[in-house]
């Protein structure tokens, strides 16, 4: 009975044992292997930054790749120039100029993955030359003003620190030169972008009338107005037709804010030559920490007196062009 | 009995009457009248300026080895310093060697002091701004400018270390419905940099330069040309930042050595003041020498950086590193040294080491004449304007080294910045803001038997504020 009863214990037990791994078999066969597993909860998210080497040979090739991948384990780059790398962060070489699409996957211990990509433009940096300013009617041709009529002046209107300079003829042309009257506080303004730091040359062309022999002598003077004291707040616009520029509420407002010597990165004074052919001078200037300037030309010499307490001397002066070029 | 129900009528009403005025919040919640309490305190001016000097209180940090205390700037070396090819604990051991081995961890106490630190002088800025309307007619908008200055300061540090962040710009209460929110939300780290400029922006205009350590006109011109620079925008607006404190008196002291042991001299901007032998002394000073308090032997300098000041120093490097008396084949750093040195004619600047009085310079006049350099530079692998020749030239001569300099490029200013300001926990932040960061820790790592890769150049996120935030707040990526 006791043996009996051990036996059939024992076949029960076989059998059991037999079914528990069969069953372990069928459940794989009927039953996908991760649908009762914990689904990945932290899956990988693969990102990097990539920066253009810099240096004075052929560094602008190199690329350094930063990996920002989160929740993974393991990452394989391609560069998309043929090479790859499974280090965490990487760097490779360009052979030159172009369009490279580079991938990294990045993937954890699941097996689960992610993939970022970006296209690369490898472009090699030129050193920029310093463009040429631009100055709208450079010649003081007789051109329309906002105000209807047309002048010499045309662009280089600032009602707030000068009267306009007047439409002359000179130098073998007609209506072709700006005038600054005698006894007059008449003025040339305009703004214009530079690249700060950058070194300029200023070639203007002038002609005076004969001394009278009076007491007041009459100059040119020529100041370059730092972009950064221009009036608080003020952003300058950059007209290109004479007809749409303002004749004031400019960036200098007053005389008082154009003498203040920290607002000038040039001042220079010409005299009468004695002689009213048209003459070539030039000067230079650095912009220093501004990316915008202006050029304020007048005619002094005369009383501290009227609106804005200078006026040109006793006699006319022309202007009929000022041309500003970059030192490259 | 009927009388008797008119009595109890009475006894009821009375025991009502009492009952309803013993009802008066006060029994419940009574204001702390017997100590000073931040909800009533700030009353008048004289009161918000105490939270003023707070602000500075809480940068300074508490001197003491407990790891519950707010340390603050005391610490910012080994996240700064120690994580660049410039120093290294001297033996390689514990949380601290975490920095130079580039394995930091969540956990690291260090790099949760340094986050609770410097938010709790977030805190305190803004309970200055939030009492500001106690401040006189005359004096509000210079109060606010010093708060908005100490505040970007601290989130300059906070964002450049731990990337995106929290941005907290109001006094929470635990009881307000956003507290959660505000507290554990990562912000993008450019609306970070939207608050650091604005703050700088209104500290340039409401401050003047009355003082060292506290904030100043000047300050907060170098912190925002500082900030363009790391952004990588407005070159032409940081150049005429650092132009305007050129022009504001500051120079050069003649002898390197005078700049860190004769305090508040004429080339200091910014400085953390700190007072010997007292509550307002500083334990970092010690903590680089070797056996000296609890924690010492941390902050020695790199082979590499002592490579570098050996070619490029100048008169600089006997100021810089000095050999390790009691342990020769190491090398301490000389700037901030308390306890003296007498080959190098430097006085002991307190009777205890661990209770120095060295001041911490956070921004000072050569620091700007090289950023006059970087913003001319303006991200271009070279210069050579006469302007920022002029600025380079000045540092260098101090140093010793007048070979006139007709060019300057990149590698060569990152070099010069690295040799001037060493030790100075400028070192990661210029790496990582001249873009070199990872050719160059990568190299030094393999070559120190670190293991950088460029998650490394963020901090992890505090372990501690992601278990508070219950999950809500992520981690950098590599941690």
């Amino acid at each position: 009975m006791k043996k009996q009863f051990k036996n059939s214990f024992y076949a029960i037990l076989s059998i059991i044992a037999v079914f528990a791994f069969n069953s372990c078999e069928d459940f794989e066969k009927f039953e996908p292997l991760d649908a009762n597993s914990i689904a990945d909860e932290t899956p990988p998210l693969a990102s990097f930054t990539a920066t253009q080497g810099a240096g004075p040979d052929e560094e602008w090739k190199n690329y350094t790749f930063g990996n920002g991948s989160t929740s993974a384990t393991s990452y394989s780059w391609d560069f998309g120039n043929g090479s790859t790398s499974t280090d965490v962060d990487s760097a490779t070489t360009y052979p030159g100029e172009g369009t490279f699409v580079v991938t990294l996957v990045a993937k954890d211990n699941l097996g689960v993955s992610s993939t970022f990509s970006e296209t690369i433009e490898v472009i090699e940096p030129d050193e920029p030359l310093v463009p040429d300013p631009v100055l709208i009617n450079f010649d003081f041709d007789k051109l329309p003003k906002s105000s209807g009529s047309d002048c010499s002046c045309a662009g280089w209107i600032n009602k707030d620190i000068g009267e306009q300079g007047e439409s002359s003829s000179g130098n073998g042309g007609t209506d072709n030169v700006v005038k600054f009257d005698n006894n007059e506080p008449d003025h040339v303004y305009q703004e214009f972008a530079v690249t700060p730091n950058a070194d300029y040359t200023i070639a203007i062309v002038t002609s005076f009338k004969s001394p009278t022999g009076g007491p007041f002598p009459s100059m040119l003077e020529l100041r370059v107005l730092t972009g950064s004291g221009y009036a608080a707040g003020y952003t300058p616009t950059y007209y290109t037709d004479t007809a749409d520029f303002p004749q004031e509420d400019w960036g200098y407002t007053t005389i008082s804010q154009v003498e203040d010597a920290t607002n000038n990165l040039l001042v220079e004074v010409q005299d009468n030559p004695s002689d009213d052919g048209y003459f070539t001078k030039t000067y230079t200037f650095n912009a220093g920490a501004n990316d915008s300037v202006a050029l304020f030309i007048r005619g002094i010499g005369g009383d501290s007196i009227g609106d804005f307490l200078y006026t040109g001397g006793d006699e006319e002066i022309r202007a009929d062009s000022v041309i500003i070029t970059a030192v490259n | 009995m009927k009388n008797s129900m008119k009595s109890i009528k009475i006894i009821v009403l009375f025991v009502m009457g009492i009952s309803l005025s013993s009802c008066e919040k006060d029994f419940l919640s009574p204001d702390l009248e017997s100590l000073v309490n931040a909800e009533i305190y700030y009353n008048n001016e004289e009161e918000l300026l105490k939270g003023v000097i707070n602000m500075y209180d809480g940068i300074q940090g508490v001197n003491s080895t407990s790891s519950n205390d707010n340390h603050s700037l005391q610490v910012e070396f080994y996240l700064t310093e120690m994580r660049s090819d410039n120093t290294r604990t001297k033996s390689s051991e514990g949380e601290a060697a975490q920095f130079e081995n580039y394995t930091v961890q969540a956990t690291n106490g260090i790099v949760e002091d340094y986050y609770r630190s410097f938010y709790n002088v977030v805190f305190r800025a803004n309970v200055v701004l939030a009492n500001i309307d106690v401040a006189s007619d005359a004096n509000r908008a210079n109060i606010e400018a010093e708060a908005k200055f100490v505040r970007a300061y601290a989130y300059f540090n906070l964002v450049r270390l731990y990337g995106d962040i929290p941005l907290v710009n109001q006094v929470l209460d635990i009881t307000d419905p956003g507290y959660q929110a505000i507290s554990y939300t990562r912000v993008d780290t450019a609306e970070i940099y939207e608050l650091i400029v604005s703050d700088l922006v209104t500290a340039v205009d409401g401050l003047d330069n009355s003082y060292i350590t506290r904030a100043s006109k000047s300050a907060a011109q170098a912190l925002l040309a500082k900030v363009y620079l790391t952004l990588g925008t407005n070159y032409v607006e940081a150049q005429s930042l650092c132009e305007d404190i050129m022009l504001a008196g500051f120079a050069l002291e003649p002898n390197f050595k005078d700049v860190f042991f004769n305090e508040l001299n004429d080339e200091i901007i910014f400085a953390i003041g700190y007072e010997k032998d007292g509550l307002d002394s500083q334990n970092f000073s010690a903590e680089w020498l070797n056996a000296v308090g609890r924690t010492s032997g941390v902050n020695y300098t790199t082979q590499d950086v002592r490579d570098a000041l050996d070619a490029l120093g100048g008169n600089r490097t006997l100021y810089s590193y000095r050999v390790d008396t009691d342990q020769p084949s190491q090398f301490q750093v000389v700037k901030y040294i308390p306890d003296g040195d007498e080959t190098l004619d430097i006085e002991e600047t307190s009777i205890d080491p661990t209770k120095a009085g060295n001041d911490w310079i956070v921004l000072r006049y050569s620091d700007v004449l090289l950023m006059h350099v970087e913003a001319i530079m303006a991200g271009g692998n070279d210069t050579s304007v006469p302007a920022a020749l002029s600025s380079f030239q000045e540092v260098r001569n101090r140093a010793g080294l007048t070979d006139v300099v007709t060019t300057i490029t990149k590698e060569e200013l990152l070099d010069e910045r690295r040799v001037e300001l060493a030790f100075e926990n400028h070192r990661l932040f210029d790496l990582i803001r001249f873009g070199e960061a990872q050719s160059i820790l990568s190299q030094f790592s393999a070559a120190t038997g670190g293991s950088f890769n460029t998650s490394d150049l963020l901090l992890p996120i505090p372990q501690r504020e992601i278990n508070l935030s219950r999950g809500v707040m992520s981690q950098n990526p590599g941690y």
